[in-house]
């Protein structure tokens, strides 16, 4: 157990973090806190982050958990492995382990910790806990390779304390019966900047759907540092839908990575929508690497008070006929602040690609604010791409039209709310998902 | 400005503006320190308080860095290695256009601008005409002078109407503003100066004509424009450089005050050389355009056609300060070979129901680059503001780059704020329909993408208009087939 502070990163020793027994591991630790240390904090001049402020983020005092010492098996020959396993060293918690209304393949985070060793499987669908997988030795081709660590603070960040998350591979052979739910439940008084990463390795012509899912119980104004990765590797003619739902408690700060690489044919379809946290940023790298290749992100952010909610997007079209879509749409009130940066980049040689994302944010109040920056950059011509980008508040005249129909002011308002963000959740191709979603 | 598009020398050679006049020219020493800026402010005979300006912006340009968030690469650009003053030596300031050595007006008249007070068939515009760093003529100045309005060179200016310079030179670009405009606010040399008195609508239109000649110099000019209530103006802005193998720096400040119920339209037909056809040569420009709508019901409109230059770097801008204020920027650029540009527009709304209306055409052809790089503010006063943005790219060849990053920030519920932007490449069924009735590929694409522009042309007053529509399709020689 040890605590950082953000901002004093500079001081930031080489500590216990790096103390594993598994030295492909501490490789990647340590290039993690180099990369971090070596960027530093974003500030308001780090074009990727000019919108968002980091705040209280950089000042709060986080205990940081780390209990891997001797916690895995490394079958690598140099490790001096120990058998015996510390289990005893989860609190005990109440989480609700699986409150949606419908069925899932459950793995629980409680506090960023995953909560058991071993998962309900069927065919086709493997998961294990990166601790099992570091030992196993084949998750390594996997970390860090989808995205430069440098050019992602918190990443760099995710990977120095490297340990919890879980890694899913599917292949054909599992049908997409459920949706594998990763269950992420904070509560408690400790400040705790918790890291997990998740590495989804979808063997060609899989499918199946992730839903993440973050949530509080407790104390509302407990603050906790969620920061996530996860790594998506979509093969051949793979289809994945990647939901998430973050509803973090007000005080909390979540910043989270997908960084995704999308094979021939491969498909990944996402929607992530945003409701809680002071602080929240959901960054999403797709690379469409090969001929055909799609991908859709969609996302809905709603938020009050002083929160300030971050979606960046970078659809990097490296192959030519790929095809990306983005839906996001913002409903903001209060004081709060949400902010777009979208990119589309098109390489040389990327021809016969489509590319297309819109953006439309609603003010709720008089303070509150939106901040957008949707991108292109395109070096091969025979391409269709186009971006747009609307903000504004309530259109006065729908609201007119539902009250001289007898429906109140704010009924009016919440109809008219409902059908702006309902044609982003109506793209989620997972109907129990979508139901699920527009219920919240 | 009339006929100036006589086809392409036999030589095959594009730029028919590369030729060098050979004059005898007064040359400040190569570099840069204080005592150059003494130097030009003494040639110029300038007072004191205009020689601490400058003073104290050196004094600041010295803390600053060069900005690299421009998606541009170009050599580093050795501001020791410069001259900043050269003019062409004539006796003490000629009285009339009579006087002006013949040279200079050879020069003009082979630019197509004549320095003559004449009538021509495209109606009677008034030219000042800027040479290297210094403004050799300025025409129609009596005329104009009758109804009050004052059109000469910045220096003139400094001299006969230093309230009015005093007042509003750098409140609008202040020195302090970026990298560029605080070289320019240490350095200028020269450019154009209006003041359109109350109530009055120029009766022609103004034009400066601005001509870089001499070798390794800077051109760092300075134009202010001052629109008083309820008075009009339309300023037109030309620029051409010789062929050169070194790179030619010019960094520019152009400002722009609009008080009440007055309205200005600026046209920008910029034709710098590019460099040759392996990115060898041409100018850099980089200027600082911003106009400040301070009164209500105040207009401003940017109409811009960008075919030259190697670099560009240009975000003609407006602050809608004044309520029901509004900006317009209309721009078409076109880069081929191994240009490079940056370009857009910063629109701030300050003042309620303010309006602003982004119009941009880019076209990109061999191995250039471009960005159309924006912003548009709502600050949380600007009650009712609205903003419509359209950024259309066309891409000529699969070697070549568009780039669009637009910033949209807005404070206010009330703003109503669209932008939209698209990129593709000409149709092959357009490009088709053109083919089957016989016209020949280079000029279907040069008619195609005249229909791109056609929006952003039609701003443009109609001599300009005619003559940027040939300038794109000599620019775009090359780049089909």
């Amino acid at each position: 157990m040890s605590k950082i502070v953000l901002k004093n990163y500079a001081d930031w020793q080489q500590d216990d973090t790096n103390t594993t027994f598994c030295p492909k591991l501490a490789i990647l630790r340590e290039k993690g806190r180099q990369a971090f240390l070596s960027q530093g904090l974003p500030t308001p001049k780090t074009e990727a982050w000019k919108y968002t402020k980091l705040r209280n983020l950089s000042d709060e005092e986080f205990v940081v958990e780390s209990d891997d010492k001797n916690s895995f098996h490394c079958h690598d020959e140099k490790c001096h492995c120990h058998d015996e396993h510390e289990t005893g060293s989860h609190e005990h918690c109440c989480c609700h382990e699986n409150c949606l209304p419908f069925e899932v393949y459950e793995v629980n985070f409680c506090n960023g910790k995953l909560k058991a060793d071993h998962f309900h499987t069927t065919q086709g669908l493997s998961i294990v806990s990166l601790t099992d997988a570091f030992e196993n030795g084949d998750v390594f081709k996997y970390l860090n390779k989808s995205f430069d660590i440098n050019n992602f603070p918190f990443a760099a960040l995710n990977s120095a304390y490297l340990e919890q998350g879980v890694m899913i591979a599917v292949d054909k052979n599992f049908n997409d019966d459920k949706p594998i739910l990763l269950n992420f439940h904070s509560h408690g008084d400790i400040k705790r900047l918790s890291n997990v990463y998740n590495v989804i390795v979808a063997e060609s012509g899989a499918r199946a759907t992730i839903l993440e899912h973050y949530y509080c119980s407790g104390a509302e104004k407990s603050v906790y540092f969620n920061n996530i990765v996860n790594e998506f590797f979509i093969g051949r003619d793979a289809y994945i839908r990647h939901y998430k739902v973050q509803q973090e408690a007000f005080k909390a700060f979540h910043i989270a990575l997908n960084s995704v690489q999308v094979k021939q044919g491969g498909h990944y379809e996402s929607f992530c929508l945003q409701l809680g946290a002071d602080l929240s940023r959901q960054e999403t790298q797709v690379v469409l690497k090969e001929p055909h290749a799609e991908a859709e992100v969609n996302a809905v952010y709603k938020m009050n008070g002083w929160a300030t909610l971050d979606t960046t997007t970078d659809i990097k079209h490296i192959s030519k006929e790929t095809v990306s879509h983005q839906l996001v749409k913002g409903i903001i009130g209060g004081k709060a602040k949400g902010v777009f940066q979208g990119k589309i980049h098109i390489a040389p040689d990327a021809v016969k690609t489509e590319g297309y994302q819109l953006h439309k944010a609603l003010l709720l109040s008089d303070e509150a604010e939106v901040d957008v920056k949707p991108e292109l950059e395109i070096f091969a011509d025979d391409v269709k791409c186009s971006h747009g980008a609307a903000s504004g508040e309530l259109d006065k005249e729908q609201l007119f039209y539902l009250q001289s129909r007898g429906i109140g002011e704010d009924e009016a308002k919440t109809l008219l709310i409902k059908a702006f963000t309902d044609e982003v959740i109506n793209k989620i191709s997972c109907t129990a998902v979508a139901e699920w979603i527009k219920s919240l | 400005m009339a006929k100036k598009t006589q086809i392409i020398d036999e030589s095959g050679d594009k730029y028919k503006y590369g030729f060098v006049t050979d004059i005898n020219a007064e040359t400040a020493p190569i570099g840069l320190n204080a005592d150059i800026i003494r130097l030009i402010s003494a040639k110029k005979n300038e007072p004191e308080w205009l020689l601490n300006k400058r003073l104290q912006a050196f004094e600041f340009w010295k803390t600053m860095q060069e900005p690299t968030w421009a998606k541009l690469t170009y050599d580093k650009i050795d501001y020791q290695n410069l001259h900043y003053y050269s003019a062409p030596q004539q006796k003490v300031s000629p009285k009339s256009l009579d006087e002006v050595d013949p040279k200079l007006i050879e020069t003009y008249n082979k630019l197509g601008i004549p320095l003559k007070e004449q009538e021509m068939l495209s109606g009677v515009v008034a030219v000042d005409a800027v040479f290297d760093s210094v403004s050799v003529a300025t025409t129609y100045r009596a005329e104009l002078a009758k109804q009050g309005i004052i059109f000469c060179s910045i220096s003139e200016a400094v001299k006969e109407h230093p309230e009015l310079v005093q007042k509003y030179l750098g409140s609008v670009v202040p020195f302090t503003d970026n990298f560029f405009a605080c070289l320019n606010s240490a350095v200028f040399t020269d450019g154009s100066f209006v003041y359109i008195p109350k109530g009055v609508k120029c009766p022609m239109e103004l034009s400066t004509y601005f001509r870089i000649n001499a070798k390794n110099t800077g051109q760092f000019e300075r134009t202010l424009i001052i629109a008083d209530e309820g008075s009009y103006v339309s300023y037109l802005e030309g620029c051409t450089a010789p062929q050169r193998d070194e790179n030619q720096l010019h960094a520019a400040i152009v400002e722009i005050v609009v008080l009440k119920d007055a309205e200005v339209k600026y046209s920008t037909v910029q034709n710098w050389y590019p460099g040759d056809k392996n990115g060898k040569g041409g100018v850099y420009n980089f200027v600082t355009k911003r106009a400040a709508c301070r009164g209500e019901n105040s207009k401003v409109s940017w109409t811009q056609v960008e075919t030259g230059s190697a670099v560009t770097w240009k975000y003609p801008s407006c602050i809608l300060q004044g309520d029901n204020s509004s900006g317009e920027f209309y721009s078409v650029a076109l880069t081929n070979n191994y240009q490079q540009a940056d370009t857009g527009t910063k629109m701030i709304h300050i003042g309620k129901n303010t309006t602003s209306k982004i119009i941009s055409k880019g076209i990109s052809a061999g191995f250039s680059n471009q960005t159309y790089r924006g912003l548009v503010k709502v600050a949380p006063q600007a009650q009712n503001a609205r903003n419509y943005s359209q950024c259309d790219s066309l891409l000529i060849g699969n070697k070549c780059g568009s780039h669009t990053v637009p910033y949209i920030e807005n404070r206010n519920k009330t703003a109503i704020l669209e932008h939209e932007a698209t990129t593709s490449k000409i149709s092959d069924e357009q490009l088709f329909y053109c083919r089957q009735r016989g016209i020949s590929e280079e000029e279907a694409v040069s008619l195609i993408v005249n229909g791109f522009c056609k929006e952003v042309m039609q701003h443009l007053p109609m001599e300009f208009a005619i003559e940027a529509a040939k300038l794109i399709n000599i620019s775009l020689e090359g780049s089909v087939g």
